[in-house]
């Protein structure tokens, strides 16, 4: 029946009670801006940590009793390994080549030192579409079991403790998520209460003259979703216009030439909100429970 | 011959810990009666009647209104019981920041009727009650009589065949008292059975109409 009453119902009470209302959805607003700057922060340095993973790529060292006529098989069999972008062949003697390049100065140390001594080996460059840091890892470990492989080499101890950061970043996230949201639902649910508790003279009378509980209830709910609605997306909003101005600063500065910076996933933005809305609208619910006894 | 309207058997009601407001009440009212409920301060008529509309329960008894068992009703049930019964009350209960018209369309947007015709219908109720040039005010601008009238008006107009009034005179002068009878009258002349609490004896000493009297934890005829 009464879903154009409800409406209206809301309306007139979101006009009329302004100022607390206003006061609500500001509670929202804070506790998801602030879960969205820690957000925003983890997924750009997730991205950062994949960016340069990416880059350092493997080395993958050959037995130096592998025969030469042997590399264009292996070639072809790494190459075809997924994640596998591009792979190059280092022979004995361009690594030797390499080391004196190194050692320039000082080359004379490797005087009579065979080219052979050092083993020929594959530098690997990762597909950075499918590239993720567990990947490289399971890739290093499926290669080590290749006979004519003896060592393989990555940023493992870089990306290791790359990795423990960004996860303890990650539970950071999640937690001060869930304890903002929390603390949003209870702050939200206390003033809904307030409210409530204000107009319990008004619940007392539409009940007198017969109003269900869903009566009652449904523009308190319907302004809850609206506050839940309009709190959060005010929020993502500051924080994009946040992130576009930081981007500005990212894209002249000097130090951080060559990062790329990007805004919170979309899935992320749009269960920020459809949580946002869901902990609004069970909040009021809550609040309201004991005011709808007889 | 029609059941009561409204029947009690030995209603009880019982405050914790040792309030005993009234014991064994047994009534019946026919529809279209006109009752006045009487008795001194702190007798029960508010109790007694704060029970037919299921504001509370009772400690014992039953109770009937339309042949139908309160006791069996469930709370999501009870605004519907409520929707055949208009409360009055002495202090109005009226929502200070709402038009006259709002709180008495009020009664027509909890049974979800049509915006237009629940348009149609305050109009003309106010109207009736005297009222039609202030259906734009707020209760606060208006005299306790006018208020009053109000109160009546959002209790009436979908149209219940109960009225329960419940000293609705208490803070009229009298004057505005008997504009209320009239209108009261009225009503009972259209059909609807009322039980009209009162200590003013004014009101039922010269009249035709049943008295019940509550005292000492009875009802008395
Ligand atoms: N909610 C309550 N809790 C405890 N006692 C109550 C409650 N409501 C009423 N009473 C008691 O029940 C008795 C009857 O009260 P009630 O208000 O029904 O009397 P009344 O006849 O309407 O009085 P008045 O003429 O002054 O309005 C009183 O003794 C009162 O103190
Ligand atoms: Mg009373």
């Amino acid at each position: 029946m009464g879903i154009s009453i409800a409406f209206r119902r809301a309306f007139s009470d979101l006009r009329q009670h302004f100022a607390t209302q206003i006061m609500t959805t500001m509670v929202v607003t804070l506790s998801i801006l602030i879960l969205a700057f820690f957000a925003l922060l983890y997924f750009n340095l997730q991205h950062l940590v994949e960016r340069f993973g990416s880059e350092l790529g493997l080395v993958v060292f050959m037995d130096e009793n592998t025969p030469e006529e042997r590399i264009p098989e292996l070639y072809q069999k790494l190459a075809g390994l997924a994640g596998v972008e591009k792979a190059r062949y280092i022979s004995s003697e361009e690594a030797f080549a390499r080391l004196q390049t190194y050692l320039h100065d000082e080359k004379e140390v490797l005087e009579g030192v065979s080219p052979r001594l050092l083993p020929p080996s594959f530098e690997i460059q990762i597909n950075r579409a499918v590239f993720q840091l567990d990947r490289i890892r399971e890739l290093a470990d499926r290669l080590i079991k290749w006979p004519e492989v003896s060592k393989v080499q990555y940023g493992q101890e870089w990306i290791d403790r790359f990795e423990v950061f960004s996860k303890l970043l990650r539970d950071v996230v999640a937690v001060s998520g869930i304890l903002l949201l929390c603390t949003s639902a209870f702050v939200v649910a206390n003033t809904i209460k307030l409210t409530v508790y204000a107009r319990q003279e008004e619940l007392k009378i539409m009940r007198l003259v017969g109003a269900t509980n869903t009566f009652i209830q449904g523009p308190f709910l319907i302004q809850a979703v609206i506050q839940g609605l309009i709190g959060s997306c005010l929020a993502i909003a500051v924080v994009f216009v946040c992130f576009e101005y930081m981007k500005d600063l990212v894209a002249v500065s000097e130090l951080l030439r060559g990062v790329e910076v990007f805004f919170l996933p979309w899935p992320f933005v749009s269960s920020v909100i459809g949580s946002s809305v869901v902990l609004c609208f069970s909040g009021t619910a809550l609040a309201m429970r004991r005011f709808l006894r007889l | 011959m029609e059941p009561p309207i409204i029947r009690m058997e030995g209603v009880s009601k019982r405050f914790p810990p040792d309030n005993q407001a009234f014991s064994d009440v047994n009534l019946e009212i026919e529809k279209g009666e006109f009752v006045f409920l009487t008795g001194p301060s702190g007798s029960g008529k508010s109790t007694l009647l704060r029970l037919m509309f299921c504001a509370q329960r009772p400690s014992s008894g039953n109770i009937w209104i339309e042949g139908v068992d309160l006791s069996t009703l469930t709370n999501s049930q009870v605004p519907y019981l409520r929707r055949k019964i208009g409360v009055i009350f002495q202090d109005f209960k009226l929502l200070p920041n709402h038009t006259v018209f709002d709180n008495v369309v009020l009664s027509l947007e909890v049974i979800g009727l049509k915006r237009e015709q629940a348009d149609r219908r305050v109009k003309q109720v106010l109207a009736g009650v005297g009222l039609g040039e202030k259906t734009r005010r707020y209760p606060p601008q208006l005299s306790g009589g006018e208020q009053q009238r109000v109160a009546i008006a959002r209790a009436v107009v979908n149209r219940p065949p109960i009225i329960l009034a419940d000293e609705p005179t208490g803070n009229l002068d009298r004057e505005r008292t008997d504009e209320v009878m009239v209108l009261m009258e009225e009503l009972n002349a259209r059909g609807a059975t009322i039980i009209f609490a009162t200590h003013n004896d004014r009101l039922y000493s010269n009249t035709h109409r049943r008295v019940i009297k509550l005292s000492k934890g009875k009802l008395e005829f």
